[in-house]
């Protein structure tokens, strides 16, 4: 009788404790610790039957039973994990294989007990007694119970994963909508949306925000010169500096490029002190140097920012406004952050106002070349300058200084240096038919760095001298020192094919670069021009002699000719001509003429 | 020659006499200390700490309601035993904190893990507070994440009048919700005994939750539990009288080897029986009775048993962790307990604790909780 009641306790026992939890394995070891409890086992084991991947089979096909062993109670035997024991191993394949509940007494002693769970895995005993065949009988309903609370396991086990990777996705795809690929940072659409909630919260708390734009300064000839990878991994390493001052009221974005914005909001009347902190902050970031692949950037940016709603409360004016400022800092190379001011948008619309007017003006033909000549020690003309000239239809003739900065900003510049290109090919034609002297050798044309980088540049010269039916030695094209340095190894090799086909290269303002003597020394230009500012007044500066004189060494070294520029006195002619430098241009020979004037001078 | 732990004992309540002690202690060159205090003790905790913590030996043991020393029974006062190793403790701390079997499962492993899992030790002692809540999910988890294989012998330490308080010795201070897990350098062997027999039964645990029975066979577990008790003896249930009657008739829960493992109701409550360990829903359990002669027959058989064993290495160090309730319950002649143990014992050195509730390995090798039951442990 009282056998009968333990029984029926503890097939009532074991039942209860199935089912109890939903996922497979905590429901497993729920029963699996009562088993062991109640059956005073020495220890207790699962395998279960998986599919491919090793996940648990919601149904078995009968030609595949690949089993995993899932949990053991203990975890452990003599310190390695049962998953690892071969005793175990060896009995769980021939329960597998058997298919049908088996036992064994091993040497030590102790029985394992080895019971299939319909469809779904096998489950082992390990005793230190011999369990009695009714108890083991007993076990079959509790096995069948456990294989349905198995399937129900593992179909709840696979919808939770379904439902946990569908939020995963939901997850991600709310990440990206909301960040930035490349540095994680808010992208451009969350910032302008968190832009609009912050000024919804700065109107109703009485509350002043600021939006601060960032621009690394000198970012793209890394790009160019190093590869994208490296800019990606400074932009990269940047973001996470920055990312180091996000906080509730600070949310940090990439806006594009290596352009960053910075949202502070929640800010009191002091704002002004909080900004400038906050701009300081970002300049501290900039002064560890990005190590990247072994090499070292050192970089600096520039900032500005707007305030709302003071200055605006308008998401798009907000970041247009700290943007303008942000290039006011770079025009004026100011670190510590430019508050934008309404003149700045007022400069920027005559400046587009201005560009309006040169793109008409070319249109137009108001531009003009002047010729300024170049002399020999001998008094000859050796060749000239050609340099660019515009009468503007209201101002009068503009300054070079004040229009070229401004086109080179603008794609007009390529335009404008097309026509030069283009102009001084037909004045080139007229002087070849006017059969100057043999002194005569060249007009040059100054290049932009634009210019320089497009693709098909040569091809452009070489159409331009073919269409004027001119010999290509009649052009040279002056560069200035530090567009070359910009991307060195291009202008080595299109200075090298445009020598092998007679078009001579002039190295402009040589000396106010800093660019290396290994470079120079590799760079095959025919022309040193040493600069202006080392010539005025040399013969009473004892450094800018010895600047020239250095320049005119190296040209010798190098074998290049060497002409000084901006020549205005005899007392410079004379120390020139005393360090070594027999080529000059000038005032003091002749200023820019209009092309009619300067071939008078062959008069 | 392995030479005798450094053993002093007190039957002073005065923590001026423990420091005394101690400090003989460690003059004796002893590296680690087990210190065994009686609840009845007038310690200030905070001067105890303060001494605890400026110890530089291993420190470990606790308070519990008595203590013994050979056949002796120490009321009131201390005991410190002086090894000469360095025992590696283990300690599991805040344990309270952990709301449920995941995280308790999570900090045991992590423990382990980060004492590289206590490898190649298999022998063990176990000081615990004994009224730290889940005691029993805790041995479980610890048997689960340990290893097949172990040897451990353990008692929880407390206040007999079961208001936790700090009670376990740490190099720390004074703790409670702590378990000490002492590692051995020799092999332990245990003998646990009880000598309760069945008086009535079985009963099915038709309703119970962690240590309370709520109803056996269907109807109020009180209900029940008296009825059969006063049907079967001369005891009358009162309002007044439940702990001096069930301290006679413990339940003991049937395993499939007809083992029986001791449940000890201590309160009654809306007719719940409430016992010190946990009683499974749907096992059966038995009433038990017990007489002075049996229980101490069990012990002694134990002892036998135990000592009679051959061991590989010799062995020196005695401790037995000896349910309070068989002191309540055999009163005065509970000195003859100690006395079978002391007369088989080979040990120089054999002391003890009077804990609320013992623990052992069962026949299968699992960590189980007694209640009334006595564990003989010799390294």
């Amino acid at each position: 009788m009282n056998k009968a009641l333990f029984i029926i306790s503890l097939q009532h026992e074991l039942a209860m404790a199935i089912g109890n939890k939903l996922d497979l394995k905590t429901m497993l070891k729920v029963f699996l610790r009562v088993c062991f409890n109640r059956l005073n086992l020495t220890s207790a084991h699962i395998h279960v039957y998986c599919d491919h991947s090793g996940i648990p089979s919601k149904l078995v096909p009968r030609e595949s039973t690949d089993y995993q062993h899932l949990l053991s109670i203990p975890k452990n035997k003599r310190g390695q994990p049962w998953s690892k024991n071969s005793a175990l191993e060896d009995f769980s394949q021939q329960l597998n294989d058997a298919q049908q509940d088996i036992w064994f007494q091993c040497e030590n002693g102790q029985y394992l007990f080895g019971f299939i769970i319909p469809e779904h895995g096998l489950l082992i005993f390990e005793t230190h007694y011999v369990l009695t065949e009714e108890v083991q009988k007993a076990l079959q309903p509790i096995l069948q119970k456990l294989a349905t609370s198995c399937y129900t396991s593992i179909v709840h086990d696979s919808l939770v994963k379904e439902v946990h990777s569908r939020q995963l996705i939901e997850e991600k795809v709310a990440y990206q909508a909301q960040h930035d690929g490349l540095t994680g940072l808010f992208n451009r659409q969350h910032i302008n949306h968190l832009l609009t909630q912050a000024i919804e919260e700065a109107h109703c708390n009485t509350h002043i925000g600021s939006t601060i734009f960032i621009d690394l300064d000198h970012f793209k000839p890394i790009n160019d010169a190093m590869g994208h990878s490296v800019g990606d991994k400074i932009l990269r390493t940047f973001a996470n500096r920055l990312h180091s001052l996000s906080s509730e009221n600070i949310d940090i974005g990439r806006f594009g490029g290596d352009e960053f914005i910075i949202l502070l909001k929640g800010l009191n009347v002091d704002y002004q002190d909080t900004i400038l902190q906050l701009i300081e902050q970002i300049n501290q970031l900039l002064i560890i140097p990005f190590v990247i692949d072994a090499n070292s950037y050192k970089l600096t940016c520039s900032i500005g920012y707007a305030l709302f709603p003071l200055q605006s409360s308008t998401v798009n004016n907000l970041i247009k406004f700290s943007d303008i400022a942000m290039y006011e800092a770079k025009r004026t190379k100011c670190q510590q952050g430019i508050q934008y001011q309404p003149v700045m948008s007022e400069r920027i619309k005559s400046r587009l106002a201005y560009v309006k007017d040169m793109k008409q003006s070319l249109e137009q033909d108001d531009f003009s070349l002047h010729y300024q000549a170049q002399y020999n020690h001998y008094g000859d003309i050796i060749g000239a300058e050609a340099l660019l000239r515009w009468q503007h239809p209201i101002h009068g003739m503009e300054s070079p200084a004040v229009y070229i900065p401004i086109a080179e900003e603008s794609d007009l510049i390529l335009a404008i240096g097309q026509w030069v290109l283009e102009q001084a090919c037909r004045d080139i034609y007229k002087l070849e038919e006017l059969k100057l002297s043999d002194s005569f050798k060249k007009i040059s044309i100054n290049i932009s760095a634009k210019q320089l980088a497009l693709p098909n540049f040569q091809d452009r010269v070489l159409y331009a001298i073919l269409k004027n039916n001119i010999p290509a030695e009649r052009l040279a094209l002056e560069l200035t020192e530090n567009l070359l340095v910009e991307n060195i190894e291009d202008s080595i090799a299109l200075i090298a094919s445009l020598k092998a086909l007679s078009i001579d290269c002039a190295i402009d303002d040589f000396g106010t670069g800093y660019s290396s003597l290994t470079y120079l020394k590799r760079i095959p230009a025919k022309v040193l021009k040493i600069d202006r500012s080392f010539v005025a007044n040399i013969e009473q500066s004892s450094e800018s002699a010895a600047i020239a004189s250095m320049i005119i060494s190296l040209g010798k070294t190098l074998n290049m000719d060497i002409l000084a520029e901006g020549v205005e006195t005899k007392e410079e002619l004379n120390c020139l001509k005393e360090l070594g430098c027999y080529n000059y241009q000038g005032f003091y020979f002749s200023k820019p003429l209009p092309f009619d004037d300067f071939i008078k001078l062959f008069n | 020659m392995e030479s005798e732990p450094f053993t002093w004992h007190t039957h002073s309540d005065t923590l001026c006499d423990f420091k005394e002690g101690l400090t003989l202690a460690q003059n004796s060159g002893a590296k680690s200390l087990l210190i065994l205090t009686c609840q009845q003790n007038h310690y200030p905790e905070d001067e105890l700490n303060a001494l605890l913590r400026s110890c530089p030996e291993t420190i470990l043991g606790g308070i519990y309601p008595m203590i013994t020393l050979h056949d002796n029974l120490i009321k009131q006062g201390a005991l410190i035993i002086g090894f000469q190793d360095d025992f590696d403790i283990t300690l599991f701390q805040n344990l309270h904190q952990l709301s449920d079997e995941e995280q308790l499962e999570a900090y045991i492993t992590t423990t382990l893990e980060q004492k590289n899992n206590l490898c190649g030790n298999n022998s063990f002692l176990m000081f615990y507070d004994a009224l730290m809540h889940k005691v029993e999910d805790f041995i479980d988890c610890l048997f689960e994440c340990l290893d097949h294989s172990i040897t451990i012998a353990g008692g929880g330490a407390g206040n007999l009048d079961f208001i936790q308080r700090p009670c376990i010795f740490t190099k720390h201070g004074l703790q409670s919700n702590v378990v000490l897990l002492v590692s051995l350098p020799k092999p332990l062997n245990i003998s646990p005994a009880h000598g309760w027999d069945i008086l009535q039964g079985p009963f099915l645990v038709s309703e119970a939750q962690g240590q309370t029975v709520q109803s056996l066979n269907y109807q109020p577990a009180f209900e029940v539990y008296s009825q059969a008790i006063e049907n079967a003896s001369g005891h009358k249930f009162s309002s007044s009288n439940f702990f001096d009657i069930a301290k006679n008739f413990p339940l003991g829960i049937a395993d499939i080897n007809h083992n029986l493992i001791v449940r000890d109701p201590i309160l009654v409550h809306n007719n719940h029986l409430q016992c010190v360990g946990n009683v499974p829903i749907n096992s059966m359990v038995y009433l038990l009775k017990g007489n002075t002669d049996d229980l101490i027959t069990s012990t002694e058989q134990a002892a036998l048993t135990l000592f009679s064993r051959k061991t590989e290495n010799s062995l020196s160090t005695t401790m037995v962790f000896d349910c309070i309730s068989r002191v309540l319950y055999m009163e005065d002649e509970f000195d003859k307990e100690l006395n079978v143990i002391a007369k088989h014992c080979p040990t120089p050195t054999l002391f003890g604790v009077l804990s609320l509730g013992e623990i052992a390995n069962s026949q299968s090798g699992a960590i189980r909780l007694l209640n009334k039951s006595t564990v003989i442990s010799s390294w």
